[in-house]
């Protein structure tokens, strides 16, 4: 322990009755903690007056991976740095790598990836209610949102063949064209997702107890969201209105009329609630991509990017070439470096991505959100309670795999 | 369908409005010296180390106010570099993040950083994670300590010439797992980890010290 140990003792004014500061270590093994997140927390009382996260216990050096694998390769990796919404993670690096390339995604991938982005995004904010709850003593909405999140990863797994780590999206498009039922079957999920919602809202967002434990604790100012660099669904429950899907339009994004919400208390409850009003945005998004889908390619025609269509490698000597050289080598992108700011369910995600003209990138810096949205739970929680700091932690949602990638 | 289905690259150019935040930063840090740079529509400003903090202060000022990212890239093994070994990376932007800003600062081995947390504080994560994975060392930084690696991890994992796989394993009951007898285990060339066939593989087996009786194994 490296923090500094606060003052040992504090005299009351009267009598003889004296208080010690206590140091306690929350995690990193702990439920509520949402991964192995480690907290050193001072109390006087039961009220915190210094919190210092310790992280690393998942670091898994992702980044440095990537410079050790060629630029297609490295959507297996992109995906498991944040496993709540890892389809916002691979479209971030596959944007980045297209960028490079000047790629020219089909619009049924884009769609595609658009959908399958906000159906993720509602997943994660399921997981964000399931467990946030949780941690304020509510059992049963935890089963309740893991019943819709199942919905969710069965389609997932219909495309990806994998209900994590999907992997699916390539650079240039996507992996295969979606299977067959795949537009019912997210049909069918929308037309039974409303009553859910419908079912959630009376449940938990009118709640006496949900709102007298939320409204008005753990309050993060705009000035102070700026300050800790906070990005995100918690920065919009601050009162600044920044959502990248609007401000740089990516992957079709333009296409749909959505609304962002934005919340000025600042507070849980508008952390929450923020969350909630993504989820109908989110779905609103799903139904007009899914409206606007229409049959065609989801590959990138260029032969420098995409693997040559399988029938033709058996009477052309050159896809046989092709195919050889992106298998073997990959692609060479041009000399230089990138960033394309991504709206994930947790804030702004980017790689950077700097390419020295070789087939593996010189170097991948990914900014994950929930390292800098962790910050904020330092200053949001001091002053406040110990059980406060509990579902404080749930309201900005960490990914630890995102944390330390 | 829309002008969407023609667009080629998915994120619309970078344009510097008049008037805008991004714009009178540029014009700020120009007097400070910067040198702009300019890639697929995304705005460098390569500035000294000197004047970083000044210079990020005017960019705030101007209306840059927001800190994504400090990134960090070590050129060491990068073809054709002639410039200094590392450089930091501030990327900054406006409130409606449509103006970004990539501010460089280049650095030689053994050149420190000013910080950046008098500017932002949440720069504190960001840069403790660039001084833990490529060992830049931020003055001022009021609390520089390692984020990410564990405390007894020597070197800067993401420098280039940090070696790769090549560190000793450490077992908890004291045994070292060497990483080119390792290797040499698992071709069946070497008895592998202190000399039990199949070395870690065994797991709690070899651990227990119940060896397989095998002719030739030391």
């Amino acid at each position: 322990m490296t923090t500094k140990a606060p003052p040992r003792q504090q005299e009351h004014a009267e009598g003889s009755f004296s208080t010690e500061y206590m140091r306690i270590n929350v995690g990193p093994q702990h439920p509520s903690t949402h991964g192995v997140l480690r907290l050193v927390v001072d109390l006087d009382g039961e009220q915190i007056i210094s919190l210092k996260p310790q992280i690393g216990y998942l670091h898994t050096g992702f980044e440095k991976t990537f410079e050790h694998r060629t630029y297609q390769q490295g959507v297996t990796y992109s995906n498991r740095m944040d496993y709540l919404h890892g389809f916002g993670h691979d479209l971030a690096y596959v944007l980045a790598v297209e960028k490079l390339m000047d790629s020219r995604v089909p619009i049924r991938a884009q769609r595609v990836r658009v959908i399958l982005n906000e159906l993720n995004r509602i997943a994660s904010h399921l997981i964000f209610f399931g467990t946030g709850l949780l941690d304020m003593g509510a059992l049963t909405p935890f089963f309740y949102t893991q019943r819709e999140r199942e919905k969710i990863l069965d389609i997932f797994e219909m495309v990806s063949g994998v209900r994590m780590n999907y992997g699916y999206f390539r650079v240039g498009g996507l992996y295969q064209d979606t299977p067959e039922g795949f537009e019912e079957a997210v049909q069918a999920w929308y037309d039974d997702f409303w009553p859910h919602l419908e079912q959630y809202r009376t449940l938990w967002v009118g709640n006496d107890i949900v709102l007298a434990r939320t409204q008005g604790v753990a309050v993060v100012s705009p000035e102070m969201a700026i300050d800790y660099a906070l990005t995100g669904p918690s920065l919009r429950a601050s009162g600044v209105n920044l959502d990248f899907r609007k401000a740089q339009p990516y992957s079709s994004y333009e296409d749909y009329s959505f609304d962002v919400p934005v919340y000025q208390e600042g507070d849980l409850w508008a952390r929450m609630m923020i969350r909630f009003d993504e989820m109908v945005e989110a779905a609103r998004i799903v139904k007009q991509a899914l409206d606007l889908l229409e049959p065609g390619p989801v590959k990138d025609p260029d032969r420098r990017i995409s693997l040559p269509p399988r029938h033709e490698l058996e009477n052309s000597m050159e896809a046989v070439i092709f195919h050889f050289k992106l298998v073997t080598e990959g692609f060479h992108p041009p000399k230089g470096e990138v960033y394309v700011p991504t709206e994930s369910a947790r804030g702004e995600l980017g790689y950077y991505i700097v390419s020295d003209g070789g087939s593996m990138p010189y170097r991948v810096k990914v900014h994950a959100p929930s390292l800098a949205n962790l910050q904020s739970l330092e200053p949001s929680s001091i002053g406040g309670l110990f059980a406060d700091m509990v579902i404080n932690i749930a309201s900005f949602d960490p990914v630890l795999g995102d944390v330390d990638k | 369908m829309t002008a969407a289905a023609d667009a080629a690259v998915p994120t619309p150019e970078l344009a510097v409005l008049r008037g805008g935040p991004l714009e009178r930063a540029l014009a700020r840090l120009s007097e400070l010296g910067g040198r702009t740079s300019e890639f697929k529509g995304m705005l460098s400003m390569t500035l000294d180390r000197g004047v970083l903090v000044e210079a990020l202060t005017a960019a705030k000022e101007a209306g840059l106010v927001m800190l994504t990212d400090v990134a960090t890239v070590d050129y060491l093994t990068y073809p054709g570099h002639r410039g200094k070994r590392f450089v930091v990376i501030y990327n900054i932007h406006d409130l409606t993040g449509r103006e970004r800003l990539f501010v460089r600062v280049e650095l030689d081995e053994g050149e420190t950083c000013p910080t950046a947390t008098g500017v932002w504080r949440g720069a504190d994560f960001l840069e403790r994670e660039a001084y833990d994975m490529m060992g830049i060392v931020f003055e001022g930084h009021p609390n520089l300590r390692k984020l990410l690696t564990p405390e007894d991890l020597e070197g800067h994992p993401h420098r280039k010439d940090f070696p790769i796989g090549e560190s000793p394993t450490l077992f908890n009951d004291g045994r070292f797992l060497d990483p080119a007898t390792f290797r040499a285990g698992l071709m069946g060339k070497d008895a592998g980890l202190t000399g039990w066939k199949g070395g870690a593989r065994d797991g709690v087996r070899s651990v227990q010290g119940t060896l397989p009786e095998e002719g030739g194994e030391s």
